[in-house]
């Protein structure tokens, strides 16, 4: 983590609301994701096994729109067994994973129909009417989650229960949880209840931090996640990138080398041009 | 039905499950990989052709004298045919083709997507007029007609000078719109993917060209002076090539050096090279050598533009799968 920034910095505007998905919580019951499909409609992934864990949903995808992982740590990072375990969760790691709607998004800047919009929640939702497959907003997204839908070719992703939102009802996972390991609210309000929550376990013993502020998830442009994490191991072992990059922080920056070359060429081309008539005057 | 997903281990054999767990996710990609194959692909190509041959077009038109004439006729009917089915590939890539109208609902800036959208429309726009104005000098408009008096009035070298911009647009942004991507070997590429598209582009235009201009007489001169604009392009893109290579470092890198991307992207570097050595090789031979070892470099260089484009979308799908590769563009600190 950078010393320059802030823990909990955050650019999210006033009036944001979104997930703070505490993992010291989380008891991997799927609650969020078995809701999540219900409200929402999902069709079933195919049944199957992953063979790695009691993970078998996998991943983040267009009928998945919360995922939780389970990381089995029976060893530390040298490879040796631990003496003593976490005092709080033996040693299971889970995750609930969902979008991040991220404060500036790159699945939105990334989409050439405005499909993508942001809401009066601050939340990022693919507009279905909109969206006409072109897929750029998949690998635009630096946390993987949009997906194209085989059924139907369009791109889907957690939308935060827009509908519920409207009816001032809160998101289906976040009321599933049975253990309040997701929590819905101004983001402002569960930056500050994070901030807390961090400093209570560091205070037990435990390594915990914050993923999505603008120090760690929610940098490079991203200027934090309206949808953040309660950390107790480093990023990667959720599958969650450190430092991630807004993809569109490269656009200006690589039309510029472009216009450099083109350039280039363009005065090659005129002088290999030119150099033909007068090698052929002499 | 949903295509059943299939759950890739990165173990290594007799390695205890635990030990993915270390570093990574039971080594499951991080990132969405994009979707686009072959007709991509074949885009990305075409519009290299298409913006390559637009650029020596309207170079010609501007610069060359009347000896550079074919370059002008040639260049123009190539620049609108290799666009032609562009457009045609890009909507049957879409997940909902009867949708493609959607992208002129807006402009957006910061997505090279939207501004390609844009950016062809305008090559569209340019490269038709230009090849009205070609047909009616070429009298295959007819003499008396409307369409042809009116092709006639158009202001050649103006439409010269404004088919540039679009043209050599065309050839680039696919480069800059895959660098805007969280896929780390485009990412860490973002700089010079628009540069080495550019240089192949301009590569793969001349050497068309030059094998459409042909060995008559009459248009030797023309050819040549394709011939130089080729092997200068091939100089820049075979630097480009392996800075690329370099610049991508062993792990990002990997899609590059393994597998069918990495052969692709072999004989890409192979082809460019060779195309140039044969050139060089060309010009101190005897003329019946020569004239077959332009023509074998010429179709080297048409064939590792196609290599090129094949390698880094394809790479691009590796890449995204790779853990290692996603944390090691993401954990550098920004
Ligand atoms: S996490 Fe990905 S899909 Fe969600 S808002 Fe951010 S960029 Fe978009
Ligand atoms: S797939 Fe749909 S939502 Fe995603 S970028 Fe394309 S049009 Fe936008």
């Amino acid at each position: 983590m950078s010393s320059t920034t802030g823990v909990g910095r955050t650019r999210a505007r006033p009036g944001a609301f979104g997930f703070l998905t505490d993992t010291t919580l989380c008891i991997g019951c799927k609650a969020c994701e078995v809701a999540c499909k219900q409200w929402n409609q999902l069709p079933m992934d195919d049944f199957g096994f992953t063979g790695m864990s009691y993970d078998n949903t996998g991943d983040l995808g267009a009928t998945t729109w919360r995922h939780v992982a389970f990381i089995e740590r029976i060893a530390d990072r040298e490879g040796r067994r631990p003496a003593r375990l976490q005092p709080f969760q033996s040693n299971w790691l889970m995750l609930s994973d969902v979008c991040k709607h991220c404060v500036n998004a790159g699945c939105m800047e990334a989409c050439p129909t405005g499909a993508i919009i942001r809401t009066e929640f601050d939340t990022v939702v693919i507009q279905q009417d909109i969206c006409n497959g072109c897929g750029y907003c998949v690998p635009a997204c630096p946390f993987g989650v949009p997906a194209l839908s085989p059924l139907d070719g369009k791109a889907h992703k957690c939308t935060l229960c827009y509908d519920r939102l409207r009816d001032g009802l809160e998101p289906a996972c976040s009321k599933a949880c049975p253990t309040d390991a997701i929590q819905f609210g101004p983001v402002h309000a569960l930056l500050d209840r994070a901030k807390a929550r961090v400093a209570e376990l560091r205070a037990q013993g435990v390594e915990a931090h914050l993923y999505g502020d603008e120090a760690l998830g929610g940098t490079g442009g991203i200027g934090g996640l309206n949808a953040f994490f309660i950390l107790t191991a480093p990023p990667e072992v959720y599958n969650l990138p450190a430092k991630p990059e807004l993809p569109q922080r490269r656009v200006l920056p690589g039309f510029l080398t472009s216009a450099l070359a083109a350039l280039v060429l363009g005065i090659a081309t005129v002088l290999a041009f030119r150099r033909e008539k007068e090698g052929h005057r002499a | 039905m949903p295509e059943l997903r299939t759950w890739r281990h990165r173990r290594a054999p007799g390695e205890p499950v635990s030990a993915e767990t270390r570093e990574s996710y039971y080594g499951l990609p991080v990132i969405h990989g994009p979707h686009w194959r072959w007709p991509i692909v074949f885009y990305f190509v075409l519009g290299g052709l298409a913006g390559g041959s637009a650029v020596l077009a309207a170079a010609a038109r501007l610069v060359g004298g009347d000896w550079a004439r074919p370059i002008v006729r040639v260049g123009r009917y190539l620049a609108f045919l290799a666009m032609l089915p562009g457009p045609l590939l890009l909507i049957v890539d879409l997940g909902r083709p009867e949708r493609f109208h959607h992208m002129l609902r807006v402009v957006k800036f910061r997505s090279p997507m939207s501004l390609g959208v844009w950016g062809l429309i305008g090559f569209t726009a340019t490269a038709f007029l230009s090849l009205l104005r070609q047909a009616a000098t070429d009298g295959l408009l007819g003499r008396a007609n409307v369409v042809a008096r009116l092709a006639r009035r158009l202001p050649d070298r103006i439409l010269a000078g404004a088919s540039l911009v679009p043209a050599f647009f065309l050839a680039g942004y696919t480069g800059v719109l895959l660098g805007a991507t969280a896929v780390p070997l485009w990412a860490r590429n973002a700089l010079r993917l628009g540069p080495l598209f550019l240089c192949s582009a301009l590569s793969s235009a001349a050497a068309a060209l030059s094998l459409l201009l042909g060995s008559r007489a009459e248009t030797a001169r023309a050819r040549h002076a394709v011939e130089r604009v080729e092997r200068l392009a091939l100089v820049g893109e075979i630097a480009l090539l392996e800075a690329v290579r370099l610049g991508s470092g062993p792990v990002i890198g990997r899609p590059l050096a393994e597998g069918l991307a990495g052969g692709a992207f072999a004989g890409a570097r192979a082809s460019a090279m060779g195309a140039l050595a044969l050139h060089l090789l060309a010009a101190v031979s005897p003329r019946w050598l020569g004239r077959a070892l332009r023509l074998v470099a010429s179709l080297l260089a048409l064939g590792g533009a196609f290599l090129l484009r094949s390698s880094i979308v394809f790479g691009g799908h590796r890449s995204a799968e790779d853990p290692d590769a996603t944390f090691e563009f993401t954990r550098a600190s920004r």
